[in-house]
């Protein structure tokens, strides 16, 4: 959607920036990929079969590795960002997911230490992922 | 930091958008310069210093 600039005229639309389009196709790659492997891995699990040891390993590890690659897509992108300023937002956006992210696991950790929580941190690198999303948003609310 | 931007553009009669194109940046980038909200880079100061044919302190002025 074309904005408004402060003339009150509409704003010539904006053609994505290369950096962005690479950033939406590693995403969208990665993501497929997660959701194959996830699928595939988890039928194996709970097939009459499922792998052991070595095999196991390597599927768990298998499993990580697309979502490794939304990190790594992540960071590329603040590396390749053609724009100072929106690079900024996205420096802004890492450092409020890690914050918080980091914030929830040492918090969830004195919990667990005080037996007030039944296990320690886990699925930190799905929630950081999940609150970079909400720091996207308010990031751009307050630009 | 405070800055000229606007009036500068205002007297080329360029919208933010014109700017923006000019300097290669986003609208928004533009916007958050003149608003005060993002002081630019030096290499940005200086491409913008181009445009308009000035000094950089002749646009960016110290609070």
């Amino acid at each position: 959607m074309n904005q408004t600039d402060e003339r009150g005229q509409q704003a010539p639309k904006q053609a994505i920036p290369p950096s962005m389009k690479r950033y939406f196709w590693r995403i969208a790659i990665f993501m497929i990929a997660y959701m194959a492997i996830l699928i595939g891995g988890l039928s194996l699990k709970n097939s009459a079969n499922p792998p052991e040891g070595i095999f196991a390993y390597a599927l768990a590890i298998l499993t990580a590795l697309p979502i490794c690659g939304v990190f790594w897509a992540v960071f590329r992108l603040l590396v390749e960002m053609e724009d100072e300023y929106q690079r900024f937002l996205v420096a802004k956006q890492i450092m409020i997911a890690t914050a918080v992210t980091l914030c929830a696991a040492t918090i969830w950790q004195f919990l667990n230490v005080y037996d007030l929580a039944q296990e320690g941190p886990q699925w930190l690198g799905v929630l950081w992922l999940v609150m970079f999303g909400i720091a996207g948003g308010i990031v751009r609310w307050r630009a | 930091m405070k800055n000229r931007l606007k009036v500068l553009r205002a007297e080329r009669d360029w919208s933010q958008a014109d700017l923006a194109e000019r300097l290669k940046v986003s609208r928004q980038s533009v916007n958050a310069i003149e608003t005060g909200k993002y002081d630019p880079s030096l290499p940005l100061a200086f491409k913008i210093a181009g445009l308009f044919d000035m000094a950089i302190e002749d646009i960016f002025l110290k609070e």
